[in-house]
């Protein structure tokens, strides 16, 4: 059994190798690495918290029994994350609040209006969004999914995801450039 | 084009994400979680290697095996049993419920199993 501090160093492909095997402190080292991105992402998608780790928990789980599935042809983070994602949008769907994704809902709720002196971060800027809006652009920009994949992800017509998509993205872009609501926008690295 | 420069931004802060700090944590719960369900997965394999051996012992003893096999044991060796299982009557049933020898020699050996199953689990948790 390899440790912790041994594992530090080692490529998430080998990582996934041993996890494989059954080694367990190699898929812990996995989930400490990719853990935070995972949970950030269900929260990005609508969840609490508490709701956000605990698909983020299943996803890991659910990862580890699929994990000889995984062939390393994209990243473990982005696998692991679809995975999450998928997991979200049917317990979404199954929570009822797939009724929301018919057109024409809450969008427009000044409720969800941010202050003008708001940081306005991606974070932030997603709370502008329908909760459809949200969902439907994190499947999307998050994990990379189609608008069809979406669409089958939560049960949902083609085109309702797309106007979804393209309402989200038009209240994203105004949020987040420069001159936009909140004034200052994120430096994004690199 | 100015689309596809904010979609391509877009998806770029969707892939920064801030380290939790209690990422430790979570870690250490995805574990325990995947340990249980090895738990219970054990359990399982451990209940039908139970079942099966019992099926299997069942067979053994209808095929009168362990009449050939007392019979090599001896006398000796049928006394001391036949005073086990009557020490155990009397110990278990004492109104009187008369107790198998065979019963006795598989109780004995689902002890040993489950013994076994214990042992193996303590080494484990070490």
């Amino acid at each position: 059994m390899t440790t912790q501090r041994t594992l530090a160093g080692v490529h998430d492909l080998e990582l996934v190798a041993l996890g494989r095997t059954g080694d367990r402190a190699a898929f812990g080292e996995l989930v400490r690495r990719h853990g935070s991105a995972v949970r950030a992402l269900v929260r990005r998608m609508g969840a609490d918290a508490a709701a956000a780790d605990d698909v983020a928990q299943d996803a890991f789980l659910s990862a580890f029994e699929q994990i000889a599935e995984f062939r390393g042809e994209g990243a473990f983070r982005t696998w692991v994350s679809r995975i999450a994602a998928r997991l979200y949008a049917r317990r979404w769907r199954r929570e009822a609040r797939a009724g929301l994704l018919a057109e024409g809902t809450d969008a427009d709720d000044p409720s969800r209006a941010l202050g003008a002196d708001a940081r306005i971060d991606l974070d932030d800027a997603l709370k502008a969004l329908s909760d459809p809006e949200r969902i439907c652009v994190s499947l999307c920009y998050g994990v990379g999914l189609s608008h069809a994949e979406a669409a089958v992800a939560l049960n949902a017509p083609l085109g309702t995801v797309k106007s979804h998509v393209k309402r989200g993205l038009d209240k994203l872009r105004s949020r987040l450039s420069p001159d936009g609501d909140g004034g200052r926008r994120r430096q994004v690295g690199g | 084009m100015a689309e596809t420069s904010f979609e391509f931004r877009l998806e770029r802060m969707f892939a920064e994400a801030p380290p939790a700090p209690d990422a430790d944590l979570f870690t250490l719960q995805v574990l325990e979680r995947l340990d249980r369900g090895w738990n219970a997965r054990r359990l399982l394999i451990g209940a039908m290697g139970v079942l099966g051996g019992l099926i299997g012992g069942y067979e053994i003893l209808s095929t009168g095996v362990t009449g050939q096999v007392t019979g090599y044991f001896g006398q000796a060796n049928d006394f001391l049993a036949r005073h086990v299982a009557a020490s155990v009557s009397g110990a278990l049933a004492p109104g009187g419920i008369y107790v198998d020898v065979q019963a006795i020699w598989l109780a004995g050996a689902l002890l040993v199993v489950a013994t076994g199953f214990g042992l193996a689990r303590l080494v484990r948790e070490i």
